[in-house]
């Protein structure tokens, strides 16, 4: 009884607040409408909104977190499930676990210590401006949601069944082959939801994001696969809401409400991704077969 | 049952207040520039008298203005003049600018361009490194490499004296997207820390140890730097007041503050920072 009470209350809390951001963005979705998501221009000076390169940024940056962490993670996630003496597992699991909870501020300060003038020094030939990059942010987020990573797809791995494993052996397969052709089949999808939520994870980090992306506005690749932005400074759609403007914005009804709708696009790709992965793991109960 | 009386006794918990305030707190907010002699004569007056002060630097000069205009703070700390439209924004409240010493914006640069020659900049090259016509040191003078400009981020009092000077006023400063910094403390780290960097600074900040100010040239070719000579008199440019604001005549706890900023203690916090105090002020 008590638990449907606060289920309503959670779905109720939701929906208000989807509400509230909608109904306080919406000057700019009359100003603006679409070219509020398409826009390459954020003057807001002069009142122009477009937010089309803080969603390049958030999304490079995430990309690149994945690209550091999922093959470290992935893999580290088999060598912990398959390989590893499992005595040697627990404190494994609890350090990974530990890394996971470590506040991302704590990143941020690291990042600023050490990330920054490392990628400042290697980045030398290529005259970067600092080392605030989309590059230095997207590093320290692959450190960030590493953990996460890597203890979801532990978790997928070990929640297949031992017959798996054993069948397989008793045909024959050698360890690779019982890891690559027999467990990861069945363990995919929850990898994959394990990726997409540090994917949700890396866009939605402001902090550590903030100190070392540079704030640079208005910055796109002249082609989608031009790596000349990655070395510059950039702005995520976390570090805008988390600088200095929301303090000013407040005073002018269509600055303030271009920094909600900010909230109100974050909220939408991040509840998109979580819907996925929940998709997505829903879909693996449904297909495991009983009896093997 | 169990279960109903332990989530009955968290909720009650909640709901009671988080803590009793045994006095009223004085809130401060706003300059990074201000901050600094702000922040120590609230420490005097904690220790000395027993004051409850917090100071905070949420949003530079403007988030002080707004937090003050939004009731949320009793005194805010900016580094600039309030104009027409900062007093049309809040027309319930009556600002009062207490001024209580001086500053200057200079350019900072880091060691390898000073070292590389440049010393000074005019009005015209800045504006063309603003306007990102002038992209590397070699074409002011100075060696070759990238020039690494950091502005400073919205809300700055330091911005504005800067675009004020450079443009005539801060409403016709163009677009432009360069990196940006945040408070004094993170624009002198980053410019000390990259290489060709140039970014605004007060002028007290600028230690010429890690980071170096330039001089600004005249349109009659004088090299005017900012020590407080020329601050002083007015001969730098790019000066600016401090200013406590307040809604109303200070009152109460208010008042004890800015007494004590105004006397000749707080003076000599405001002198030890590197402003300039009232009376050194022509």
């Amino acid at each position: 009884m008590a638990s449907v009470g606060f289920t309503a209350f959670a779905i109720l809390f939701l929906i208000g607040m989807v509400g509230i951001f909608l109904w306080q963005s919406l000057p700019v979705w009359q100003q603006e409408g679409w070219s509020y998501l398409t826009g390459e221009r954020w003057f807001f000076r002069q009142l122009e909104f477009g937010i089309l390169p803080m969603i390049y940024g958030s999304l490079a940056v995430a990309l690149i977190a994945l690209g550091f962490s999922v093959p470290i993670g992935v893999g580290a996630a088999i060598f912990a499930a398959e390989i590893l003496h499992p005595r040697l597992r627990v404190p494994l699991k609890i350090a990974v676990e530990l890394l996971a909870g470590v506040p991302s501020v704590v990143y941020g300060l690291l990042g600023i210590l050490f990330l920054r003038d490392w990628i400042y020094s290697i980045l030398t030939p290529f005259d970067p401006l600092s080392g605030d990059t989309l590059l230095t942010a997207g590093l320290l987020l692959g450190m960030m949601v590493l953990p996460t990573i890597m203890t979801l797809s532990d978790d997928a791995l070990r929640g297949v069944p031992t017959g798996y494993r054993q069948a397989a052996r008793g045909l024959g397969l050698t360890r690779a082959e019982v890891i690559f052709s027999a467990i990861f089949p069945q363990a995919w999808r929850g990898i994959l939801a394990a990726v997409l939520l540090g994917f949700g994870r890396a866009l939605g980090e402001t902090i550590a994001v903030f100190l070392v992306v540079g704030r640079q506005d208005n910055v796109l690749p002249e082609h989608w696969f031009s790596l000349r932005p990655l070395i510059e400074a950039g702005q995520t759609l976390t570090s805008k809401l988390g600088g200095a403007e929301t303090h000013i914005a407040y005073s002018d009804p269509l600055h303030w409400a271009a920094i909600v709708g900010l909230g109100l696009v974050l909220l939408a790709i991040v509840a998109g991704i979580t819907w996925l992965a929940a998709w997505l793991m829903r879909a693996k109960e449904v297909s495991d077969a009983p009896g093997i | 049952m169990f279960r109903l009386l332990s989530t009955f006794a968290l909720l009650l918990a909640l709901a009671l207040p988080p803590e009793t305030q045994a006095q009223t707190v004085l809130k401060i907010n706003g300059s990074t520039t201000v901050n600094l002699p702000v922040a120590e004569a609230a420490e005097i007056l904690r220790t000395e008298q027993g004051m409850a002060i917090q100071v905070d630097t949420q949003g530079g000069s403007s988030g002080g203005l707004s937090m003050l205009g939004d009731g949320l703070v009793d005194i805010g700390m900016s580094s600039k003049h309030l104009i027409d439209s900062d007093r049309s924004k809040y027309p319930q409240v009556q600002f009062e600018e207490i001024h209580i010493g001086e500053d200057a914006v200079a350019m900072i640069v880091s060691r390898d361009v000073w070292e590389g020659g440049v010393r000074a900049l005019s009005r015209e090259q800045l504006q063309g490194i603003y306007e990102g016509r002038i992209k590397n040191w070699k074409e002011v003078g100075g060696a070759d490499q990238r020039i690494a400009f950091f502005n400073k981020s919205p809300g700055s009092g330091t911005w504005e004296v800067f675009a004020n000077w450079l443009y005539g006023s801060a409403k016709k400063a163009p677009q432009v997207s360069f990196p940006e910094v945040g408070g004094n403390e993170e624009a002198r780290n980053k410019v000390a820390s990259t290489r060709g960097a140039l970014s605004q600074l007060s002028a007290s900040w600028a230690d010429g140890k890690r980071v170096f100010p330039l001089a600004l040239t005249t349109e009659d070719g004088r090299l005017v730097e900012p020590n407080s000579t020329n601050i002083a008199t007015h001969q730098y440019p790019m000066s600016r007041p401090l200013f406590l604001l307040t809604n109303g005549k200070p009152q109460g706890l208010a008042q004890t503050f800015i007494e004590f900023v105004l006397s000749e203690r707080g003076q000599q916090l405001v002198r030890k920072h590197g402003y300039l105090s009232l009376d050194q002020i022509e």
